[in-house]
């Protein structure tokens, strides 16, 4: 591979890993636009490229909330139960679909991503209820200096959410945070600091189901692989040890904005009407 | 004794790092070592699964155990299709 092209990704790695850590946007949607639509990169390959960052990116982040036990680990396995045969299946059809179906979805994804960044994340409205399979949990707030307890609402609504989230990761390439952290915080009443983290863990191995379709399938490109993952992994590192996570509601608009001009993009790249 | 949530963070970080070191050495060793790199990163978060199933299995949970190995065998399932 080129030089010049093993910089830019790397370069771009590093800021998409910076910027996904700083925003919780994980950075597999800016590598994925940034591997179509600025490199060209045919979207399965792409898809293949993401899943591997995506991994990258949430181990990275992984060892951080792990240790300060904010993952709910519980939480996260009977939620794989569903997620992860979705990724599977979703991984499964992408490779018999065609590119521009993807894209098409991609585009769509991208439309819920904005609507997603523009609502906030709902605050600790905490709801305890019957906890009859044990998935509720509690965590230390370093912020009220209090443990935080709460139970998971509305499981079986939770659960066909995670399922339809694995088809889509294994779809369109991303590990599906942007999925996950609502389905726990707006639908089963998880505190936002347990969604963030126990998501963190979920995404990393339905990220990696999907990524291991690709992967024995050959789609994934080794050479672009090197510094895909290192930028990420760099990046990723400055976000979450230099950076401070934010909350500034001009960036999520900001950031809304510029997802729905990539879905319209996107849009238009599925129905022909991009060529380049 | 070492927590569990130690364990994991550890394997996590090691993971990383060591696909990270394999998939630098491969620009110069060559398209296997690459392929090596990428499969260390893809089974980082699987050996996570494998090590919460240890878990629940040491605390004695057996259903979280139960529906751990659910999880850990659809992963399987998934490597080894071929379609």
């Amino acid at each position: 591979m080129e030089f010049m092209l093993f910089l830019l990704i790397l370069l771009f790695g590093i800021f998409a890993g910076a910027l996904g850590a700083t925003l919780g946007l994980g950075g597999g949607i800016l590598m994925l636009l940034f591997f179509t639509l600025a490199l060209n990169i045919p979207i399965h390959r792409a898809v293949a490229l993401s899943l591997l960052a995506v991994i990258a990116s949430s181990s990275m982040a992984g060892s951080v909330y792990v240790r300060d036990k904010m993952t709910n680990i519980r939480l996260a396995m009977v939620l794989e139960t569903c997620t992860v045969p979705g990724a599977v299946l979703g991984a499964f059809l992408a490779l018999t679909m065609p590119g521009r179906y993807i894209e098409a979805i991609l585009a769509a994804v991208l439309i819920y991503a904005a609507i997603i960044s523009f609502r906030q994340a709902k605050s600790e409205k905490i709801i305890l209820c019957e906890d009859r399979l044990g998935i509720g949990g509690e965590y230390y707030d370093e912020a009220k200096k209090t443990t935080v307890r709460y139970s998971a609402d509305r499981l079986k609504t939770g659960l066909f959410a995670s399922f339809l989230a694995g088809i889509v990761s294994g779809v369109v390439g991303i590990g599906g945070g942007i999925i996950k952290v609502p389905i726990m915080n707006f639908i089963m009443k998880i505190p936002i600091k347990a969604s963030a983290a126990t998501s963190n863990f979920m995404v990393g191995v339905t990220a990696a189901a999907s990524a291991v379709v690709y992967f024995s399938k050959g789609v994934l490109d080794l050479q672009m692989s090197v510094p895909n993952v290192l930028g990420i992994m760099v990046g990723a590192y400055i976000g979450t040890r230099l950076l401070a996570q934010t909350q500034s509601p001009y960036l999520r608009i900001l950031l809304g904005l510029v997802l729905l001009f990539f879905s319209f993009v996107m849009f238009l790249k599925a129905g022909g009407a991009l060529v380049w | 004794m070492v927590s569990a949530e130690t364990t994991i963070s550890w394997v996590l970080r090691i993971g990383v790092l060591l696909s990270a070191i394999t998939l630098i050495a491969g620009v110069s060793l060559g398209e296997p070592i690459l392929w090596l790199g990428a499969l260390i990163l893809i089974l980082t978060p699987f050996l996570r699964v494998f090590f919460a199933a240890l878990y629940f299995l040491l605390h004695k949970d057996m259903r979280f155990f139960v529906i751990t190995l659910y999880v850990i065998l659809i992963l399987v399932i998934g490597s080894l299709l071929k379609f």
